[in-house]
């Protein structure tokens, strides 16, 4: 082996500071594997198992350079555990913060779960292709969420709350599987008398105070009164649900470019390039999470 | 493409060149086999080599890799900055160099670039090296038996002389400077126009030639024959470790003892994991062998296709020979051409 190196060696950086001549899209895109640090400014209990954490990313430029759509990820890293992919609950309307729904269920949520206000975490992103929001603006929106397929879902929802003369009629069909595990039903709560949002909450397995529907989400949505031709539908749910959900929207003569899903997968990198999110020639991570019918008709393995 | 003629007598002088300035890595003997790895001496380059073991993609995209380092305490990146070894692949194959193109496509190219492996493609030159097919190999199927680009000199075999494709200035200069170098005759260009023949002549015959695999990987998607090739799999990843395309990799951070300090770093991974496509909560998304082995097959002979104009296997038969179980693609070719041959119902 030669040490005789002439050629001048190029680096890999991941600075802590930046140079100061860098835009905050620049910082972000520079070196996309490296997370920025930002604190949790606020923590709230949504049920046993999920909490709702609001973060700040700390450096200005970066947090005016994050912005995202509707249905984008995080990659979300506590160092020396590791890094997970979770899916943003904000609207981007709520600007300067970026809330997470995380679901205890492994190393880095469980150790997430443990932290408190004012503790620093890794963000990086946004990463992933979100809802067309500009295409469906000015139409009906059928949203259907089952379980923590409300996270990605409500940054849609709450989106178009803060831009609501934007759109058409908007129904939410929301299925948990008991009363206790619905989340953001404050919020919900607060709409069930509102004229422009049509709420339906169905649980699996209801309890003596439950007044809502009873069953899985296809029931209540086969009654409902949809206009085929301006109506997008939104879905996000366990693998499992996907196929019934959809069927009923064709029923509905939905068109199979006008059904958005958010799908589930381990997008490690969120780059397109680790290869754990692939789903037949696409990656999740980059192509997606959220795809419509007919693109996910021509992924083998999507549903 | 612009070439000269250098006698093959000369070739030390050029390693050598290259030695000056840059570690140079070749393919070496190594027992009963053919490894790249760094050599001290020109003698030690075993350039008329079939294939070698693995490929040469860990110079570009090594095994274990750190991306940054943290201090776990604050939850924040330190400084970090990452050197990368000026170096030379000198003799790589066709196949070899169309891998790296392949990595570029994935890696390098698109919305983002992953600057690792780009900063180490950047340091790397490549000269390649004329070959002839052995048994296994099956390049001239997937369209890498011949490379247009991505190497700075390629070194062609007519004889008494290397027909010299020169790509880049960096290495043209270390050439000039080392090596006699002259146009070519009428017999070069006729020396080399044999050699190329002979090269087409010699693919083995038996490993057939099927059109439209991409499509025929949909329209037998869910043929049994991925039931009988999946279950084989022993899942030991020796297929994607050898491979010049298997790019996948997991991302884990590694502690240091008694510190709060640690290192972010990449590893190869394999979408033959059985773990590969487990989400949290605990879904498999693909749970069987069947799926994994199609899925892996899928990526190289349909999806990447259908996103880069180019399959993601190489032919270079290095996975013929590490699997145990038996599972590469000349089996997948050799079930597209026997179906329907005969039992043709």
């Amino acid at each position: 082996m030669t040490d005789s190196v002439g050629a001048s060696p190029l680096a890999v950086r991941a600075l802590t500071e930046a140079p100061h001549v860098m835009t905050g899209q620049e910082m972000l895109m520079g070196n996309a594997y490296r997370p920025w640090p930002a604190r949790i400014t606020s923590i709230r209990e949504l049920t046993a198992h999920e909490k709702l954490f609001e973060f700040r990313l700390t450096d200005e430029r970066v947090r005016e350079a994050f912005v995202h759509e509707p249905g984008q990820f995080v990659e979300l890293s506590l160092f020396g555990v590791g890094e997970v992919p979770i899916s943003i609950t904000s609207s981007p309307t709520k600007q300067g913060f970026i809330e997470l729904c995380v679901r205890r269920t492994g190393t880095v949520t469980e150790q997430l779960h443990r932290m408190q206000c004012g503790d620093i975490v890794g963000l990086r992103g946004p990463f992933g292709r979100g809802f067309p929001v500009e295409q469906m603006r000015g139409n009906d929106i059928l949203v259907v969420a089952g379980g923590l397929g409300i996270a990605p879902v409500r940054s849609l929802i709450n989106y178009i709350h803060d831009n609501r003369s934007d759109f058409g009629k908007v129904t939410i069909v929301y299925g948990s599987r008991t009363p206790a595990d619905i989340m953001f039903r404050d919020q919900f709560e607060m709409w069930r008398h509102r004229k422009d949002f049509d709420l339906i909450l169905t649980v699996d397995e209801p309890d003596d105070t439950w007044d809502g529907e009873v069953g899985v989400v296809t029931e209540p949505m086969k009654k409902l009164d949809i206009n085929p031709a301006n109506t997008f539908g939104a879905v996000c749910g366990p693998p499992v649900m996907y196929r019934f959900v959809v069927e009923v929207m064709r029923e509905k003569n939905i068109s199979y470019d006008h059904i958005y899903m958010s799908f589930e997968r381990h997008m490690k990198c969120g780059m397109g390039k680790c290869g754990h999110c692939q789903i037949g020639h696409q990656y999740c991570c980059i192509d997606g999470p959220v795809f419509n019918y007919w693109e996910a008709k021509n992924i083998q393995g999507s549903m | 493409m612009l070439y000269r003629v250098m006698d093959k007598s000369q070739l030390p002088a050029l390693v050598r060149g290259f030695m000056e300035s840059y570690e140079v890595v070749a393919p070496v003997k190594r027992g009963e086999r053919y490894v790249f790895d760094t050599v001290d001496s020109p003698d030690q380059i075993a350039l008329d080599y079939p294939q070698t073991a693995s490929s040469a993609k860990k110079y570009l995209f090594p095994p274990v890799e750190a991306m940054m380092r943290f201090d776990a305490r604050a939850n924040l990146v330190q400084d970090f900055v990452q050197e990368v070894k000026p170096r030379v692949i000198f003799g790589a194959h066709a196949c070899d160099i169309s891998g790296f193109n392949r990595l570029d496509l994935a890696l390098a190219q698109g919305k983002y670039t992953d600057p690792y492996y780009a900063a180490r493609r950047a340091a790397t030159l490549v000269v390649g090296i004329s070959c002839m097919p052995t048994d296994t190999c099956f390049c001239q199927l997937m369209g890498a038996d011949e490379v247009q680009f991505g190497y700075d000199l390629f070194l062609y075999d007519i004889g008494d002389k290397y027909l010299v494709s020169m790509s880049s200035v960096e290495a043209t200069n270390i050439l000039e400077a080392c090596c006699e170098i002259a146009e070519a005759t009428d017999d070069d260009r006729r020396a080399f126009r044999l050699a190329t023949r002979r090269h087409q002549a010699a693919f083995n015959p038996d490993i057939p030639h099927v059109e439209d695999v991409p499509m025929l990987m949909d329209v037998f998607h869910f043929d049994p024959f991925w039931d009988e090739l999946g279950g084989r799999c022993l899942s030991c990843s020796a297929c994607a470790s050898v491979c010049p395309t298997c790019y996948c990799f997991d991302i884990r951070d590694v502690l240091q003892e008694d510190s709060d300090a640690g290192v972010r770093e990449r590893t190869w991974d394999a979408c033959t994991s059985p773990d590969f496509a487990l989400v949290a909560g605990g879904h498999n998304f693909r749970p069987t062998g069947r799926d994994r082995v199609r899925h892996r097959m899928y990526h190289k002979l349909n999806g990447f296709m259908v996103n880069h104009d180019r399959m993601l296997c190489t032919g270079c038969g290095r996975c013929v020979a590490a699997c145990k179980a038996d599972i590469d693609p000349i089996q997948v070719l050799r079930f597209f051409d026997e179906k329907g041959a005969r039992d043709d119902r």
